[in-house]
């Protein structure tokens, strides 16, 4: 049996309970701090296709000497035109592999017959600058399969993206970690 | 002290953010030669333009996809779910109400044994109209792969029969009035010397023309083909040209449309560059209707990238008396043009 010593009366009843209730709050504000921070290291930049006007930007901005933005190419989407706007200059001499008739200003894109017309366009990302003239010129007349994304091999996944901040249509967006590219699909128009 | 550390702070901060690149308006940095650009191309010399536009019918639809001239001259207008039907004075006599959306259509014509029957292309089958608008067919599913692109209808005295272009298999379909599919035309065939339709774009559009031939566009070749009904390839009728110059057809795939002008002739629509030419019987270039000036509501639409913001391609159609009715989807609206010359309309 209680002695009348033991028991508490009103006010420390009421004072103990704002202790623990101050406790389990700042343990809740702390650890809701705590999960922010987790989320937040886990997203990574990248371009949304969809926004994209291919300005040339990711050529310049990148703050690494060679950007991390690189074209890449949604083969489903492709046409394997034999006279790929993205691949040639608007008005080529001639539809073959000659320096005066491609369109990227590096050669990065790589052209290989399949089968009479059809031709396999491909990126070599060594070579690839992130000027998105290909991009440009698939998008004028074709299907607009060659497009634009943050390369995570390369990627240091700044805090301030130099390019995000440059990008005039906000095409840079932060995603997860866990599906870092956003990419193509045929049909989707995405 | 600690004051003037502040403000020195403040200082180096307000110069440092506002060195911070926000216009981005450096570009690839590549010389100006390395720029993509269509201006010169997007020019037409005004000599070559032998049309005006004479007027217009304003379209209540977000998405229209094709238009056809049916008998004395109507006009029909396919888009959302629905069939737009005016006179040819521009007056709008009814509307037909469909199920799903339609991608093309076409009109029995005065000769045809039908006249006013309207044959709807959906995605993957055609359902047939008649001219009061009740709905009277629909016709086999043509399968998962198929995209119908164009229809056209043969209205001579003795065949009536219906073509439609299939751009996901990349044929032809014929089929009888009665909807029997009766023969595939255009399918790849070394001996026959047929290369197959090149479609990397759903963009495949045909016409019956005058002489009782089937014309079919070979986007990809960037030529109009000719066929027999029955689907021998005449070779020798072929014509087009790849080529930025206005007396081609530019891109990688154009013309993206196509419809036979009455006295023999074409009318052409490419993509990407919007033009609107005609051609000869004989496929010669004779002149220009409507240029990027007119179908293209901004100068850098052309280069656009983002889908939602890229210029719809225009269809085309023609009438009896020669005037060319262009489907133009982003102005909402046929854009009605006739011949500068009155003696074009009945030449070409």
């Amino acid at each position: 049996m209680a002695s009348s010593s033991d028991k508490l009366d009103r006010r420390q009843f009421v004072g103990n309970g704002v202790r623990i209730a101050g406790a389990i709050g700042l343990g809740g504000f702390v650890g809701f701090l705590a999960g922010r921070r987790g989320s937040a290291d886990d997203t990574v930049w990248q371009i949304d296709p969809n926004k994209c006007i291919a300005c040339g930007n990711c050529a310049t901005y990148c703050v690494l000497d060679e950007s991390a933005a690189k074209c890449v190419h949604s083969y489903p989407m492709c046409g394997y035109c034999e006279l790929c706007t993205g691949y040639f200059e608007p008005d080529p001499n001639d539809l073959n592999s000659g320096a005066e008739n491609q369109l990227c200003p590096t050669g990065a894109i790589v052209r290989k017959f399949v089968e009479e017309p059809y031709h396999e366009y491909s990126i070599d990302e060594a070579l690839c600058i992130g000027c998105a003239k290909c991009v440009k010129g698939c998008n004028a007349f074709g299907n607009g399969s060659l497009y634009m994304q943050v390369r995570h091999d390369r990627c240091l996944n700044c805090n301030e993206c130099a390019i995000a901040v440059a990008c005039p249509s906000q095409a840079f967006v932060r995603v997860p970690a866990s599906n870092p590219y956003l990419l193509k699909h045929k049909g989707t128009g995405a | 002290m600690i004051g003037i550390a502040v403000v020195l702070a403040v200082a180096i901060g307000a110069v440092a953010v506002s060195r911070v690149p926000r216009s981005g308006d450096a570009g690839s940095g590549l010389p100006q030669r390395f720029d993509y650009d269509l201006k010169t191309h997007k020019t037409i010399d005004p000599a070559l333009i032998l049309y005006r536009q004479a007027g217009e019918l304003p379209l209540d639809l977000s998405a229209s996809r094709a238009v056809a001239v049916g008998p004395e001259d109507r006009i029909y207008v396919a888009g959302d779910q629905k069939i737009l039907v005016f006179d040819r004075e521009g007056t709008r006599r009814s509307e037909i109400a469909l199920e799903s959306e339609p991608r093309c259509l076409a009109v029995g014509g005065a000769g045809n044994k039908e006249p006013g029957r309207i044959y709807v292309g959906m995605r993957d089958h055609v359902e047939v109209y008649g001219p009061d608008g009740t709905r009277q067919a629909v016709w086999e599913r043509l399968g998962e792969k198929a995209v119908l692109t164009s229809i056209a209808v043969a209205d001579s005295a003795d065949e009536h029969d219906i073509f439609a272009a299939d751009a996901g298999h990349r044929v032809v379909h014929r089929y009888d009035p009665s909807g029997k599919r009766l023969a595939e035309i255009g399918r790849r065939n070394r001996e026959q010397k047929i290369r197959g339709f090149i479609i990397p774009s759903p963009y495949f559009d045909l016409a019956v023309t005058a002489d009782g031939l089937l014309r079919v566009v070979n986007p990809g070749m960037h030529r109009i083909e000719a066929y027999t009904f029955d689907g021998h390839f005449e070779e020798p009728l072929v014509w087009g040209k790849a080529s930025l110059e206005i007396e081609g057809f530019c891109g990688c795939c154009n013309p993206a449309n196509m419809a036979a002008m009455p006295g023999g002739g074409y009318v052409t629509a490419e993509k990407g560059i919007p033009r609107v030419k005609i051609y000869g019987a004989d496929g010669n270039f004779v002149g220009v209707v409507a240029g990027p000036d007119v179908l293209a509501p901004t100068a850098t639409i052309t280069e656009e990238t983002r889908e939602d913001h890229k210029l719809e391609v225009v269809d085309v159609a023609a009438d009896s008396r020669g005037r060319i009715l262009v489907l133009d989807p982003a102005a909402r609206k046929v854009r009605i043009f006739v011949a500068r010359n009155p003696q074009m309309e009945t030449k070409s």
